[in-house]
């Protein structure tokens, strides 16, 4: 008796085997239907151009408005397909489909369903320029978009970045040294109007003519200064180098 | 989530701060030299003298062609400029030509009076710079435009330019080689020694008022001081034997130089009325040409007691001697510079010398000089340029260059042969 009950025990390796793969089962099953993959959440896009020189208006900034969600597209003009008359097409029909009864109750019934699809659709369409609304007004700088602080003008770079590219490029132009290894370390501040107000020398290795230079570089790239953005004051450092000259 | 979200933004992207810590780099290749426009110099009384005009437009090229920073560009907008003051005149064609700085100058005749009215300016501020308004005789017409461009070296570089100083040096035009001075431009000489003897390696004091020299007008070398305005001559080493390369010190109270009163060359200590101090070197080898560290602390010398020329440097007391130089068969001739920071010399080379640059480390041995037999490297003042004597065009001359070997220019007039060359302070 005992013989048998034990030659027909099938093993803690089988049992364990099979507990496993019931375990992954059910698993992929809960996944698969309770918990469906997540959207996958957009965050607003930054475009950083660091390599040429920013676009005039690159669209890169927040509505005029800053807080109110912008409006969301027309309906009519989103490419939608004709879905109803493309649905309808798409449908083959069967081979065997016997004929209507009559031809005003196949219309009829085409006519149904095309609305029923129109209304889905439409639906659908509602859900998701809510959903966008939402998303839009929920994003950060309380539901602006685009670069942080900026008015729709600007570079599309961040403030600091582009105000060092006015620089470098009118540095190019200027700069020159008297000693080996000069630097200037520039805190600058720029008014709302984009005028430099504030011009201060944290460092220097007191080259006076490398101190000209970078004097004379801000002045010149301060004629292409845009106002910062948000409206507010800006106020930055700069280090001047010559390129290839080893740092201290 | 938001919150460390832009938290780590802000730590992350400073540039996206506004008014907060952090910098970024601006940088850019080259060197540029600073465009410098020279306009004609205007009268100021309607009276036109064009050699005035062409003098102090030679001048102020001239210096500031060799000042190493500047560019200095021809004649734009010159004789459409109304006036010379801010306001009198138009930028905007120095502006279109790409002028960084201005020079505007005028003059005013009386009698032998000149009044010389220069002023600087900064182009693209449309801003005055520096200006200055000089009176004195119209013989001192260089000396009055090499005072202004030393203010424009101190404007632009934070130093004043050696422009004013003069060099002493040795030539034989007479057929004997005598003590002369110059501008350092090579106009104005003056004849200092009439011995019709040898007179060699002349010396500046520090304050520019006299020189040391050694004659053999009393046929032993003997160590002169001479005061260059009064024209008082005092013997100060008459020492058995060579008194030669004589150096002042730093402070103008002592002076180094090489005798040979003891059996063979070596570098002793004298104050300024001749007494001996001390004696630095003791040894067998020969030991001369002595060259004084700016802060007076080290000596730098020529010796060969390692069985060539080369050169060491010892402490001012004569102690602490260590090697220098450790390339080339025979270095000699060194000279301090201003700044402490290098020290030239002169390194035999084929059938001549070079001059050499190098660090008191001995590191940075640089070669300064490739065309002729050049000797007697002697600092500006201000350390920028070097004064020295060059074989290259035939007869022995006076070069300048910058301290980097740039821009070497002939200043010697005439064919005489010229040497031992020695750039005094501003006058």
């Amino acid at each position: 008796m005992s013989h048998t009950l034990l030659r027909n025990e099938p093993g803690f390796g089988w049992m364990l085997l099979c507990s496993t793969a019931i375990h992954l089962a059910c698993y992929f099953l809960l996944v698969e239907f309770h918990f469906p993959p997540r959207p996958f959440k957009e965050g607003p896009v930054y475009y950083v151009d660091v390599v040429t020189l920013p676009v005039a208006n690159p669209r890169a900034g927040t509505p005029s408005s800053p807080g109110r969600a912008p409006s969301g597209p027309a309906q009519q003009e989103m490419a939608l397909p004709a879905k109803s008359s493309l649905k309808a097409s798409a449908k083959p029909k069967p081979p065997n489909q016997k004929p209507a009864t009559s031809k005003e109750t196949a219309r009829q019934f085409e006519e149904r369903m095309a609305k029923i699809e129109r209304d889905v659709d439409a639906k659908h369409h509602s859900a998701a320029l809510d959903a966008l609304q939402k998303k839009v007004a929920t994003a950060g700088n309380g539901g602006q978009t685009g670069m942080p602080g900026a008015k729709g003008t600007e570079a599309g770079s961040d403030y600091a970045s582009y105000i060092r590219s006015r620089l470098t490029d009118a540095f190019r132009t200027t700069i020159s040294f008297q000693t080996k290894n000069p630097e200037v370390m520039v805190r600058l501040t720029i008014d709302r109007a984009g005028k430099v107000v504030g011009l201060h020398f944290e460092r220097s290795t007191n080259d006076r003519i490398f101190e000209d230079s970078v004097r004379r570089t801000i002045l010149k790239a301060a004629q292409t200064f845009p106002p910062p953005p948000g409206g507010e004051k800006f106020e930055y450092s700069y280090r001047f180098a010559p390129e290839g000259v080893s740092k201290k | 989530m938001k919150k460390i979200f832009l938290t780590l933004l802000a730590i992350l992207s400073p540039a996206l701060v506004h008014g907060q810590q952090g910098f970024l780099d601006v940088t850019a290749p080259g060197n540029r030299q600073l465009q410098l426009g020279i306009s004609a110099c205007k009268s100021l009384n309607g009276g036109q003298n064009p050699e005035i005009v062409k003098e102090i437009d030679d001048v102020l090229r001239f210096d500031m062609t060799l000042a190493g920073p500047f560019s200095v560009m021809s004649g734009t907008g010159g004789n459409n400029d109304s006036g010379i003051r801010p306001g009198d005149f138009n930028f905007a064609p120095w502006k279109a030509a790409g002028a960084d700085l201005l020079v505007k100058s005028g003059y005013r005749v009386s009698g032998s009076t000149l009044t010389l009215e220069f002023r600087l300016y900064d182009v693209f501020k449309e801003k005055e710079i520096v200006a200055k308004r000089y009176t004195g005789n119209i013989r001192d017409l260089r000396k009055i435009a090499h005072t202004f461009d030393d203010q424009i070296m101190l404007a632009i570089t934070g130093e004043k330019g050696p422009f004013t100083g003069k060099i002493a040096f040795v030539s034989n035009r007479t057929g004997n080689k005598e003590i002369y001075l110059m501008d350092y431009d090579g106009y104005n000489i003056q004849r200092l020694t009439r011995n019709g003897s040898i007179n060699l390696n002349p010396d500046f004091s520090p304050n520019g008022r006299e020189i040391i020299y050694t004659s053999y007008k009393r046929k032993n070398p003997n160590l002169y001081r001479r005061e260059l305005f009064t024209g008082t001559e005092a013997l100060i080493s008459a020492r058995r034997g060579v008194n030669i390369t004589g150096a002042y010190s730093p402070d103008g109270k002592r002076i180094a130089l090489t005798m040979s009163k003891d059996g063979n060359s070596e570098i002793y200590l004298i104050d300024t009325s001749g007494k001996q101090l001390a004696r630095l070197t003791n040894n067998q080898a020969i030991d001369v040409s002595p060259a004084w560290s700016p802060d007076g602390s080290h000596i730098a010398f020529t010796s060969d007691r390692l069985g060539h020329p080369q050169i060491f440097i010892m402490n001012a007391d004569g102690s602490g001697v260590r090697r220098l130089t450790t390339s080339g068969a025979y270095n000699d001739r060194p000279r301090w510079s201003p700044k402490g920071d290098r020290i030239l010399y002169c390194r035999m080379e084929g059938n001549g010398f070079h001059i050499y640059a190098i660090n008191p480390d001995s590191s940075g041995d640089t070669r300064l000089t490739s065309e002729g037999s050049n000797e007697h490297p002697r600092w500006s003042p201000d350390g920028r340029f070097i004064t020295f004597s060059s074989k290259r065009g035939g007869k022995e001359a006076i070069y300048l260059m910058r301290a980097d070997g740039s821009g070497q220019t002939k200043v010697s007039r005439g064919n005489a042969g010229d040497s031992h060359p020695t750039w005094s302070t501003r006058w």
